[in-house]
């Protein structure tokens, strides 16, 4: 069944989504330059990091992953967004996610980008990166593959290129169009980037098929990145780290989180881009309902994690139970089941309220408590070690948190540039077929 | 030379087409260009493809190659391993996935280049025309001699304007 913004007018949904890529308002001047603002102080912030070292972090024996682990495993869940939720509709053929996948797709590919830095940051002397890579040097020695932060470094290698080949593809139709209408300096760039695309049915098929073949891998390697990044913990021996069940919670978590920020981002585009439209307030219910689903199913896993540790009674591990739900930890804890289950089951689940703000809010939720939730798992294990001496304390410092906002800035400031550069929407495939209007 | 035929209707450009192979045009000499993706019917301008194929191939390459490498590296530096295989392939299992996953990525994306023809343009001569939204139009290459016998089978099938464009 057609969805209503494929029964307008060709020529008002180009003008309707092309429009925003050429105005730029003085609120989204003031938007980019706030954004801007709070990325250069994380840069500054770096900066001192840099110069002085690692002790100007909160990072001290035995917890060596502060914030900066929790930005990264945050960030990386995040991206899910987008390939994963973009893919599996466009595999099943969902016809109301023409207007979702491609600010989906752009999600995962910024997400990836600032939570690829995480690992760099942390390093501390950043500049030694690219030990990392297997390269002949002069040490004659090669970086350990069977070290899990090399898989993650692969894994989200793949994820990146995969990503961007993701995003890129059914950008290049609509690039295509924007070549022939615009400013001399867009048009070279749309014209360069869309690689002197015609229409041909060739180019079609070729499309099609690597969209599906591209759908299918990105599914595969999608799952396999949050599980890589579970891995990261569980292949140690902490405390509550070593469970087999991390690799599919850190995925149900990934994608809560990810359709957390989506519906969160569209409501943004919404509301701006004056797109009310083609993100109609079904969009929203039909996300707002996946997203419960994630909730309950994030409850589960958490449930079920909690639980057996509970039961099994192990002392090492209680010690890190009893960190996170009775002793220090525990605001986090319960601000994390709050936000991550009371709300959005509350607002999602009661259909008079699972509205656009409604899906909105429970979003806004999600995602801090999600941020939480990567605190709660990184943070009490590593305060709790198996050695009861060595516990501590882990209390972040201005530099910690001026770099965690700026990765917020730079996200937004961003999406905020992909919008003003590309249609946020495909436009091609909203084109009515010759012959099909009716 | 190129003829270019617009058509409204995409049943009037298939049956176009159609009648266009009855007379001995090959599918590589037909394209359609349209401002979205069109579906013909099966065996009016099938466009067979290899891609799945290259894809696997793309995949299994890299896959074999990062885990020679992976092999390679740590028989060229051992670290001691206290009586464990210098060589797992276990724990370096997750390299190997990447790796054969970003084959797959690779090869799929190089071959849409080169299958949709934008890595290797096939005649930059060949007229491009310009779609209206909408609508569609069908450029058939062929002789001279052949033109008039195209042209009829075009106005035929309800092509709404046809024209003769460039050399062959």
């Amino acid at each position: 069944m057609a969805t209503a913004p494929e029964r307008l007018p060709y020529y008002q949904i180009r003008e309707d989504l092309f429009r925003p890529l050429s105005r730029v308002s003085l609120r989204y001047m003031l938007a980019t330059s706030i954004a801007f603002i709070v990325g250069a102080a994380g840069l500054v912030a770096w900066s001192v990091q840099l110069r002085r070292g690692m002790g100007v972090t909160g990072l001290h024996r035995p917890v060596f992953w502060g914030f900066y682990i929790v930005d990264f495993v945050f960030w990386i869940g995040i991206s899910h967004a987008g390939t994963l939720i973009s893919a599996i509709l466009r595999l099943t053929d969902a016809a109301w996610r023409k207007p979702v996948t491609r600010a989906a797709e752009a999600i995962t590919v910024f997400a990836l980008m600032i939570g690829g830095m995480f690992p760099i940051i942390h390093l501390g002397r950043a500049w030694r990166f690219y030990w990392l890579l297997p390269y002949p040097n002069s040490r004659l020695i090669w970086p350990n593959f069977r070290s899990p932060l090399l898989w993650d470094l692969t894994a989200i290698a793949t994820y990146v290129t995969g990503s961007v080949i993701y995003l890129y593809l059914p950008l290049i139709p609509d690039m295509a169009q924007l070549a022939q209408h615009n400013t001399p300096w867009r048009r070279r760039l749309y014209r360069a980037l869309s690689l002197g695309w015609t229409g041909s049915d060739r180019e079609w098929h070729a499309l099609e098929r690597a969209m599906k073949l591209m759908a299918c891998i990105i599914l595969a390697v999608a799952v396999s990145v949050h599980t890589v990044v579970a891995w990261d913990f569980a292949m140690s021996i902490a405390p509550m780290w070593h469970s087999t069940i991390f690799g599919p919670y850190f995925v149900t978590g990934a994608i809560f989180s990810g359709i957390a920020a989506l519906v969160l981002a569209l409501a943004i585009i919404r509301k701006v881009l004056h797109l009310e439209v083609y993100l109609t307030k079904h969009h929203f219910n039909r996300l707002a309902k996946l997203l419960l689903l994630m909730s309950l199913l994030w409850c589960y896993f958490t449930l079920a994690e909690n639980l057996t540790v509970w039961y099994g009674n192990e002392p090492k591990e209680m010690a890190v139970f009893g960190a996170r739900t009775r002793a220090h930890y525990a605001p986090y804890f319960w601000t994390m089941m709050f936000l991550n289950f009371v709300v959005p089951f509350v607002l999602l689940g009661i259909r008079r309220l699972r509205t656009v703000a409604g899906a909105t809010v429970a979003s806004v939720s999600v995602l801090i408590g999600m941020w939480l939730e990567r605190f709660v798992i990184v943070v009490p294990t590593l305060t709790n070690p198996r050695l009861p001496s060595a516990s501590s304390f882990y209390t972040p410092t201005w530099i910690e948190v001026a770099i965690t906002a700026a990765t917020f800035a730079a996200m937004a400031m961003l999406y905020m540039i992909f919008v003003k550069l590309f249609p946020i929407v495909a436009v091609w495939e909203f084109k009515p077929h010759p012959q099909e209007d009716d | 030379m190129y003829l270019i035929g617009e058509f409204r209707e995409k049943a009037a450009a298939a049956a176009a087409i159609r009648s266009l192979r009855a007379g001995g045009a090959a599918p590589a000499d037909l394209d359609v260009f349209s401002e979205e993706p069109v579906e013909f019917p099966r065996g009016v301008l099938d466009r067979p493809s290899r891609m799945s194929l290259v894809s696997v191939s793309g995949a299994i390459l890299f896959g074999t190659l990062a885990t020679a490498f992976v092999w390679w590296t740590q028989h060229d530096y051992k670290v001691v391993t206290g009586g464990m295989p210098i060589f797992s392939f276990w724990a370096t299992g997750v390299i190997t996935y990447e790796m054969t996953m970003l084959g797959a990525i690779v090869a799929t994306f190089g071959w849409f280049l080169w299958e949709s023809g934008l890595l290797r343009k096939r005649d930059r001569s060949a007229p491009v025309p310009q779609v209206d939204p909408g609508s569609l139009c069908l450029r058939v290459r062929c002789r001279g001699d052949e033109a008039a016998q195209a042209i009829d089978a075009m106005r035929g099938a309800g092509a709404v304007d046809v024209q003769r464009r460039g050399e062959a």
